[in-house]
């Protein structure tokens, strides 16, 4: 493996020196996003940007999705960016399996390629043989964090549900993960968890009838903020100041709930600084030709009422 | 067999209607058995709040499928409704963040930009399939990406927040337990019912849905009511905006994904015929019904999300198997 | 043809009788469609089903071909009682039908549509082109159609000739009965006598035809036996060669038909020139010159010709639909250019299409609507329908051209063809237009209404109303028509004067130049 590193290391260099064909000799990074409509995203791409114009020694080359699943679109970005020679590749994920082949042709062409918001699979990667690094939250850890403020607070025996992402998305397969950690825990009574695809009104719909199911829920996890705004409507329009509300994300219209009481707490990833920090790591990585190694941690806050 | 007298006089309407009625009674028939299933094997189902639920939920999906109606009876179909639905909340949501207006106005100026653009839309969408004669699954399919790169693009894909407090009022207001959102969908319900049997128009819908060339023929603009109609599916879209916000007191650019199929769901499932001229928006109301009934009953008997997705995947095939026995039995 | 089916069939009764129809009948509803009808038929003769319209043949052909079942009754074919399932259950035991409303699938090609019910397949179990294409050639080729293309689309096609196609695709697989629920209906003189050619032939091979029309001269040239249906029951079935038209329609009508009206006994005098064409050309009527022709108020003008001539297409050119490359349009003197049927209404001209099917009628909506359509102004104030008026002026309107119906709520589709032509007049008398364009106005109607259309016809031009009417029927404009205009290959050949009417005389010009007219009726 170490072999490995070396031809990609040397490679790495071999790309430097091809590269330098390319405007004013300034590395390439080509940076893969997941879907804009996302207002995560959308903020973290916004981040790359100014990023770029603030550090001013690389050029960026964004590309973002159609929607959630289409990573088919990220397949072709990376072959693109192979074609068009870049000096770094920098990815979020839409799938954890798929990914792993081609990023392994970038890696082959001598890019270096980071990984960071969502991990690519360890069983995929290790029938690839590619060893890379992780750059990124810990969905689950976070999901944890939010967790754990709504199990202090209710302590144990208390009732909860939980309103799912996307199924099969990766982090909402972790926050779920995340969320029944503390579950565990704290010996929470877990009635309920359902999936609104991370939608507001479907998050209202689906709480607002599980409310009547178990009158006695106690405590909501939402796997995002836009979720837990629809899960927010529904108890005020049912009436029900006795119910607590965490979420994820810590998206600006969810501010003035946590303030006010109506959430509890959610998280916060930065994710608007995730992206750049990402670009920074890579670009150490082909300026010294040091790889990453294993999971780097980006930080993660549980944010509640001050 | 006999040759009709004049006694006949005023017959008509009545027994078109009762026609439609009796229509409709297999499509009430399927949603009175779900119901019946549902409350006595679930413990909530039938209660108040519950029902007030439902009537909640069912709201957006409503007022939706009633414009849809309209565009299926002409033998059209409109794919974009959810992406403008959202495109019409995000330029009424900053429309009404607006700085420097009162609440009062702020809401008018949000339910008025709401209608607009979802007018202009529908406009848009009758006006390029009409003139052209393209088929309007690929026009609206066109308007759908439209719409929500325009409602992305505006909003910067941010949730827009903090409306005028009053809105929210109307959002969650109630009359004696029915959602006063719901009365406004059912008044849409009413007015639609009315101009599709008792105007001039409606009945040039019904019949361009069945024979466009008919009625050209007979002297009458098709390419006018055809505009007319999609432009009605983008009003109700522009009204089910105001609803959403009014509701979650949020505007976000990507709500509404999905819906026109809920929505086409509700209007096909309420016996309204995919190539047109045959339905009516009474079944749509109680297709609408079905949808919002099925969704909330398999959550309270406490299916899996996927059983649950199945398991509306079955019912929507059903009641339109229903439905063809149903007209073949009437054919008779 | 059928020989082969023929002899492996059971022995068939004595008195050759293969086919026995017991006591049937068939309910719509309160309708009594069929309320107990007996016939037989005999192996290969020609058998005529005749009766005013609504008389219940179509619904009996409808039976025998397994479009629906029918309520009580037998039927036996060849010694075993028969209920078709299905209209391929019919087909398996030796049944075609040509139906009187077409079934063709207006976007497929000709040869598409005639192999439908079994396309050929080549060694891959492909679709074989070639060979469906062969099959279409031969099969029109057969019934004289030699100058359409078999990949070109239905809908390019004409009535008439999509009539040919449909008789067609009957012919071309082998059957025991072949029925032809009013072939001639669209058809002119030419066609119509090859048609009775093929049936003189396919008859020789041992096939029964059961024949429907309403052209009793038809019947007596061709037919074996006639039965004649009235309300539903056959009332008798006579041999041709022992009964006159006259005692035929005696026993449709139940009652002595006064003789027809003859002539013009008031000829009234004629008005300004209330449309005039100068060389018009449209795209569908390519001819050099265009046509050119003058109509004036109180005039009936006819217009005849061999199918594909044209005639369908100068009303189309009028009315806005096609629209002119060249050539001028007067109403009332002063040019005119329409740019759709709505200008050419708000002008005063109305337009009764030949395919009522298509473009008449809206068969799934009320027959009150259907007269309504092209009047909605008379029944609705400021956009609101009055419904009570709606149904007043359709019982009135039903009730002048005797329609024969159940309620004017019920759609158009339940009414018979000739009662559902009737319609599509009654919309556009209801308009009252002061220009009158009649295609085929009389398309499948029974004698005794076909009188009463054109005594209607010609009162309207006693007020005034200038019409011009295009017609297969020969007979149809030498009744109507003050003089009559006659088209062979787009261009008009010559004009007929009353005193010269004969058809002999307007043959003479419609065959006059012209050895086969190219292109479709439409
Ligand atoms: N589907 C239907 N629903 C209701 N009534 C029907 C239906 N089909 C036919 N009828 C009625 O049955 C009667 C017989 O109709 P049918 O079509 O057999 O007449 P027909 O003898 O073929 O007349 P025509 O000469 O006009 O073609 C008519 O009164 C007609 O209105
Ligand atoms: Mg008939």
């Amino acid at each position: 493996m170490k072999l490995l590193k070396i031809a990609v290391a040397a490679a790495t260099g071999l790309a430097l020196l091809g590269g330098t064909a390319l405007a004013d000799d300034k590395p390439v990074v080509g940076l893969i996003m997941k879907s804009l409509a996302n207002e995560f995203f959308q903020n973290m791409m916004v981040g790359a940007e100014e990023h770029q114009k603030r550090r001013g020694d690389y050029e960026l080359k964004a590309v973002g999705m159609q929607n959630e699943t289409d990573f088919e679109s990220q397949i072709n970005a990376v072959e693109n960016f192979i074609t068009q020679g870049v000096d770094a590749i920098v990815v979020a994920p839409a799938d954890s399996r798929a990914m792993v082949r081609p990023l392994k042709k970038a890696m082959e062409a001598g890019i270096v390629v980071v990984n960071f918001d969502v991990a690519l699979d360890e069983e995929a990667k290790k029938q690839q043989g590619v060893e890379l690094a992780f750059v990124g939250p810990d969905n689950r850890g976070g999901a944890k964090l939010a967790g754990d403020a709504l199990g202090k607070k209710l302590g144990e025996g208390g009732n909860v549900v939980i309103i799912e992402g996307n199924p099969g998305a990766d982090n909402a397969t972790q926050r779920r993960l995340g969320f029944e950690d503390s579950v565990a825990e704290y010996k929470l009574d877990l009635l309920d968890s359902r999936t609104a695809h991370w939608e507001t009104e479907e998050a209202n719909q689906v709480f607002a009838t599980m409310l009547t199911a178990h009158p006695d829920i106690q405590g909501v996890m939402a796997a995002n903020d836009s979720m837990a705004i629809g899960v927010v409507k529904a108890l005020e329009s049912a009436g029900r100041t006795d119910i607590e509300v965490v979420g994820f994300d810590n998206i600006p219209a969810v501010g003035p709930m946590i303030e006010d009481g109506r959430m509890l707490a959610t998280v916060d990833q930065f994710g608007t600084d995730m992206a750049a920090n990402a670009i920074d790591m890579a670009l150490d990585v082909v300026s010294t030709g040091e790889q990453l190694q294993g999971w780097v941690k980006t930080p993660i806050e549980l944010v509640t009422a001050k | 067999m006999t040759t009709e007298t004049l006694s006949e006089t005023a017959a008509a309407a009545p027994k078109f209607s009762i026609r439609t009625v009796l229509h409709n009674a297999g499509i009430g028939l399927a949603l009175l058995a779900l119901i019946v299933f549902f409350s006595l094997f679930t413990e909530h189902f039938l209660t108040p709040n519950n029902i007030t639920n439902i009537l909640t939920q069912i709201t957006i999906n409503l007022v939706l499928a009633v414009g849809m109606t309209f565009v299926i009876l002409i033998g059209g179909i409109d794919l974009s409704v959810g992406s403008v639905m959202a495109f019409a909340a995000v330029v009424a949501g900053k429309a009404i963040t607006l700085p420097g207006f009162g609440p009062a106005e702020a809401i008018a100026l949000a339910v008025v930009a709401a209608t607009l653009t979802g007018v202009f839309c529908g406009f848009l969408n009758g006006a390029i399939s009409a003139y052209w004669s393209l088929p309007s699954f690929i026009i609206t399919l066109g308007m759908l990406n439209i719409a929500r790169g325009a409602a992305l693009q505006v909003s910067e894909a941010q949730t827009i927040y903090s409306f005028p407090f009053a809105f929210e009022e109307f959002g969650s207001a109630m009359i004696y337990g029915v959602p006063v959102v719901f009365l406004v969908a059912l008044v849409l319900v009413f007015i639609a019912w009315f101009v599709l049997n008792f105007t001039v128009f409606g009945r040039l819908i019904y019949g361009i849905g069945n024979n466009e060339e008919a009625v050209r023929l007979a002297g009458h603009s098709v390419a006018r009511y055809k505009i007319a109609a999609f432009t009605i599916c983008g009003l109700t879209a522009g009204i089910a905006a105001v609803v959403y916000m009014a509701r979650l007191n949020i505007s976000s650019p990507i709500a509404g994904i999905g819906f026109e199929l809920n929505a086409i769901a509700a209007v096909i499932i309420g016996g309204t015929s995919l190539s047109g001229g045959r339905g009516s928006v009474i079944g749509t109301l109680l297709g609408a019904f079905i949808i919002g009934v099925l969704a909330n009953g398999l959550i309270l008997i406490g299916l899996s999300d996927f059983m649950r997705q199945m398991i509306t995947g079955v019912v929507i095939i059903v009641a339109v198997i229903l439905d063809y026995y149903r007209a073949k039995y009437a054919a008779k | 043809m059928a020989a082969a089916s023929l002899a492996a069939a059971p022995a068939a009764a004595p008195d050759r009788a293969f086919l026995t129809v017991e006591g049937l009948k068939k309910h719509f509803g309160g309708v009594k469609a069929l309320d107990g009808v007996s016939f037989s038929l005999d192996e290969g003769e020609v058998h005529a089903l005749v009766g005013e319209n609504g008389a219940g043949k179509s619904t009996l052909i409808k039976i025998l071909s397994g479009v629906f079942p029918y309520d009580a009754g037998q039927i036996v074919l060849a010694g075993e009682a028969y209920r078709p399932l299905s209209p391929h259950d019919a087909k398996d035991h030796g049944v075609q039908v040509v139906h009187q409303e077409f079934n063709l699938l207006e976007h497929l090609t000709i040869a598409e549509n005639i192999s439908i019910e079994q396309l050929p397949k080549n060694s891959f179990g492909l679709l074989d082109r070639k060979e469906m294409n062969r099959r279409a050639r031969k099969a029109l080729d057969a019934i004289g159609l030699t100058d359409v293309d078999v990949t070109a689309p239905v809908r390019s096609l004409g009535i008439a000739h999509r009539q040919l196609v449909e008789i067609a695709r009957a012919l071309q697989s082998k059957s025991r009965i072949l029925i032809l629920d009013e072939p001639t209906a669209t058809l002119t003189e030419r066609e119509t006598k090859r048609l009775f050619d093929i049936v003189a032939g396919i008859k020789a091979d041992g096939v029964t035809v059961v024949f429907v029309s309403h052209h009793l001269d038809e019947v007596f040239a061709i037919c074996d036996r006639v039965t004649v249906f009235r309300n539903g029951k056959t009332i008798a079935t006579d041999l041709i060669s022992e009964t006159t038209p006259e005692g035929v329609v005696q026993r449709m009508v139940g009652r002595k038909l006064a003789a027809e009206q003859e002539e013009h006994p008031d000829r009234h005098a004629l008005g300004e020139s209330a449309l005039r064409l100068e060389n018009l050309v449209t795209a569908a009527n390519p001819g050099s010159t265009g046509v050119s022709l003058d109509l004036r108020y109180g005039e009936i003008v006819g217009i005849s010709g061999l199918v594909g001539a044209g005639r369908t297409e100068i009303l189309r050119g009028i009315f806005g639909i096609d629209p002119p490359q060249s050539g001028k349009i007067f109403r009332d003197g002063a040019e005119v250019r329409f740019k759709g049927p709505r200008d050419a209404i708000a002008a005063g001209i109305g337009f009764v299409t030949e395919d009522r099917k298509d473009e008449g009628l809206i068969l799934g909506m009320p027959i009150a609507a259907n007269i309504s359509l092209a009047n909605m102004g008379s029944v609705s104030r400021s956009g609101l329908l009055k419904l009570a008026e709606e149904t007043r002026q359709a019982v009135a309107s039903a009730a002048r051209l005797t329609l024969k119906y159940g309620r004017t709520s019920d759609p158009a589709s339940s009414l018979s063809g000739g009662n559902q032509q009737k319609v599509v007049l009654a919309k556009w008398l209801a308009r009252n237009p002061k220009v009158l364009l009649l295609d085929e106005p009389t398309r499948g109607v029974d004698v005794g209404a076909k009188a009463e259309i054109y005594a209607i016809l010609k009162d309207l031009a006693r007020e005034g109303v200038a019409l011009l009417v295009v017609s297969s029927e020969m007979p149809e404009l030498m009744t109507l028509a003050d003089r009559i205009l006659v088209l062979a290959e787009h261009e008009i050949q010559g004009e007929v004067k009353r005193p010269d009417f004969s058809e002999e005389n307007i043959l003479k010009l419609a065959y006059g130049q012209t050895p086969g007219a190219g292109e479709n009726d439409k």
